[in-house]
């Protein structure tokens, strides 16, 4: 009993969210109208990006502000590689000839697609890794964000590869929510899996203490530079993912973005509100604020008896959000926990972990 | 000749809002570790009080937007960061994120709303008068005598008065400011209002400068003064001050001069070079050029004892 009992154990939250997931996509799938499943589509793709997320900065403690730039490449480069070579012929007519023999006769399909976009990222990542991972903190934080700057500018002013600011065309939208479903199912149990790898502990053992970690053997800048380099992958699928559902995206799809859908502030608030150190804080969080950020959004589309919500409400409310949570509780909705075996569920009922196992199937 | 002369004097108006700008950031940083994002909001607020306010004569604009600025920065740090005092840099960071976007959102539900806004400049300010073949306006006169003012005030605060010891303390080492009798909420609440102070002078400046009043006003400046604080040396006040004033006075002297071409991945290596800094050079350019001078005094004296007894 026993020797069954610790790998079911150790099994049940990631199959726990996994059956989460199945669940909201099998009911919007037959229930859902068009609005629900691009809203649901959505939340995937951000799903992974917060995956990402969590498996970078959940693990080693050090914030990034920067993953967008990994969708950014995710979706340029396989947007690049599967457009039909006839629109690429005519709508990258300055591209480089060291880029253009061989970008125009591509046309991958979706898997080699979201493939190749993914590999670009974690090119990306890895040309990246080596000094973010020597940083910590806040200038981490302002390094990250700095990567972001420097993607997006390279964006806007490429206009020779990227189209600049104009929007991609002919980007064939391959990617059906089913793709997407399966793509978060994998990297829920990749993320899982990390985090119970060798590679994860050592990291979480330095983001505890890193002197400790370091003293013992660690070697911190490359345990980050792994899971930088992961993250940068999950995080470029996401990407591929992205360019192929909503088709025509352009540089300000992965930036700032205060007066409407910002791409940038919603994972960190997903990560942060759910609980960064735990892979269910990621799924909670992520589904707690996509509900509360939906909900206010149709406040302001199509208002609430009559009076409408001012546009820019959805990121006030998303802004006092995350206030609130890193005042009131700091450690996200789960605490920083995975949700518990069942039958430990009444016994830390005054502590924390009931939140997140309420939270949960509340959708 | 002229035409240069007049470049550099504009320049040097243009990096001395920064250095103001920078000055703040570095100040609060220094006191509790914080990147303060919500600073451009600082000025988004200002720009909006000129704006509602630009008909009651420019000395009572000018009066309102401190007192507005200000009190929006004592308030901040009462809302959203004083809950915080004891959690990690980190935390204050993604806490000062979620307080700008907070700020700008509601600007754009509010003030930022209809069609665009803006401040008529002064024509008696703005307009050049020539002075031996130079063109120069009051405004950057003003600009300069402001950033002047301010700097010398700044120095003398920190230097001369009680308030001034206790800011360098808590930015040496916090705790220990703390235990030697330094009250926390009493030092951290006048950081807030001087970097609103200096908030609301670069607001007004900037804004009669360009005259457009929107919601992102804040962004660009504060992306300048970031930039150069950080590679200045956002550690040390006058570093991040000298900091900025250079990225000011480079990139107004870049837009003048450089091609098309060139200018437009200015930005990407500004970043790039922030990257490098933070991780060869975390003090910023200042500290390394300073340590290395004073390193290479001592062991220059020294070496010419010796040489001298042997």
């Amino acid at each position: 009993m026993t020797a069954l009992a610790a790998p079911a154990r150790r099994a049940w939250a990631p199959l726990f969210l996994c059956s989460l997931l199945v669940v909201t996509w099998a009911l919007i799938e037959s229930f859902g109208d068009v609005f629900y499943t691009r809203t649901a589509v959505r939340m995937f793709i951000l799903l992974l990006v917060v995956l990402g997320l969590q498996i970078f900065s959940g693990n080693s403690g050090v914030l990034s502000f920067g993953h967008v730039a990994f969708m950014a490449a995710g979706a340029y480069a396989s947007a690049l590689l599967t457009i039909p070579t006839e629109i690429k012929s005519f709508t990258f007519l300055t591209m480089p000839h060291f880029l253009k023999f061989w970008v125009f006769p591509a046309q991958r399909g979706w898997l080699g697609g979201t493939l190749a976009g993914a590999g670009f990222a974690l090119v990306f990542a890895v040309i990246t890794a080596p000094p973010i991972v020597r940083l910590a903190g806040v200038p981490a934080g302002i390094a990250t964000l700095a990567i972001l700057v420097v993607v997006q500018v390279f964006i806007v002013q490429t206009s020779a590869i990227t189209r600049g600011t104009s929007t991609m065309i002919g980007v064939p939208p391959t990617t059906s929510f089913l793709q997407v479903l399966v793509w978060a199912l994998i990297f829920l149990f990749a993320a899982f899996a990390f985090q119970q790898s060798r590679f994860g502990l050592r990291l979480r053992a330095s983001r505890e203490n890193e002197r400790a970690a370091r003293s013992v053997g660690v070697r911190v800048p490359i345990e980050r530079a792994i899971a930088w380099i992961l993250s940068g992958f999950v995080v470029g699928v996401a990407g591929a993912l992205y360019g192929h559902y909503f088709v025509t995206f352009s540089p300000y799809d992965f930036y700032f973005n205060t007066n409407g859908f910002d791409i940038i502030l919603l994972p960190i608030a997903m990560l942060v509100v759910g609980g960064m150190t735990s892979v269910t804080g990621a799924v909670v969080g992520c589904y707690f604020v996509m509900i509360v950020y939906t909900a206010i959004d149709r406040l302001e589309v199509n208002g609430l008896a009559g009076a409408k919500a001012p546009s820019g409400t959805t990121n006030l409310v998303l802004a006092l959000v995350l206030l609130m949570t890193l005042v009131l509780r700091p450690k996200g909705i789960t605490g920083g926990k995975e949700i518990p075996w069942p039958s430990d569920w009444r016994l830390p009922r005054r502590l924390r972990p009931t939140a997140g196992a309420e939270a949960a199937p509340n959708e | 000749m002229t035409y240069w002369i007049q470049t550099i004097l504009d320049s040097i108006a243009y990096g001395s809002l920064f250095a103001l700008m920078a000055l703040g950031l570095s100040l609060l940083f220094g006191v509790m570790g914080l990147m303060n994002f919500a600073y451009g909001e600082l000025i988004m607020a200002g720009a909006y009080t000129m704006f509602y306010t630009r008909g009651s004569g420019w000395l009572g604009m000018i009066l309102m937007t401190i007192v507005v600025v200000t009190i929006l920065s004592l308030l901040m740090e009462l809302v959203a960061f004083r809950p915080l005092r004891k959690a990690s840099p980190v935390v204050l960071l993604i806490s000062s994120f979620a307080v700008s976007y907070a700020l700008e959102a509601l600007g754009w539900m509010t003030v930022g709303k209809g069609p665009q806004k803006g401040v008529q400049p002064y024509p008696w300010l703005t307009t050049q008068f020539d002075t031996g073949g130079i063109l120069i306006s009051r405004l950057e006169i003003a600009t300069w005598i402001v950033t002047v003012v301010l700097l010398v005030g700044m120095t003398l605060l920190l230097k001369r008065t009680a308030l001034g010891i206790q800011l360098r303390a808590s930015t040496e080492d916090f705790r220990m400011a703390q235990l030697t009798g330094v009250r926390a909420n009493w030092v951290i609440s006048a950081a807030f209002g001087i970097t609103g102070l200096l908030a609301s002078a670069v607001a007004v400046l900037y804004v009669l400068r360009t005259g457009a009043v929107d919601p992102s006003i804040g962004q660009g400046p504060l992306l300048v003064a970031f930039v150069g604080g950080v590679i200045g040396g956002l550690g040390s006040l006058p570093a991040a001050a000298l900091g900025g004033f250079v990225l000011g006075v480079v990139i107004n002297l870049l837009g003048a001069r450089l091609p098309i071409l060139l200018k437009s991945h200015t930005v990407m290596f500004a970043f790039l070079v922030v990257i490098a800094i933070l991780v060869f050079l975390p003090g910023g350019l200042v500290s390394l050029r300073a340590g290395r001078l004073v390193a290479w005094w001592r062991r220059r004296r020294p070496t010419t004892f010796e040489g001298a007894s042997a």
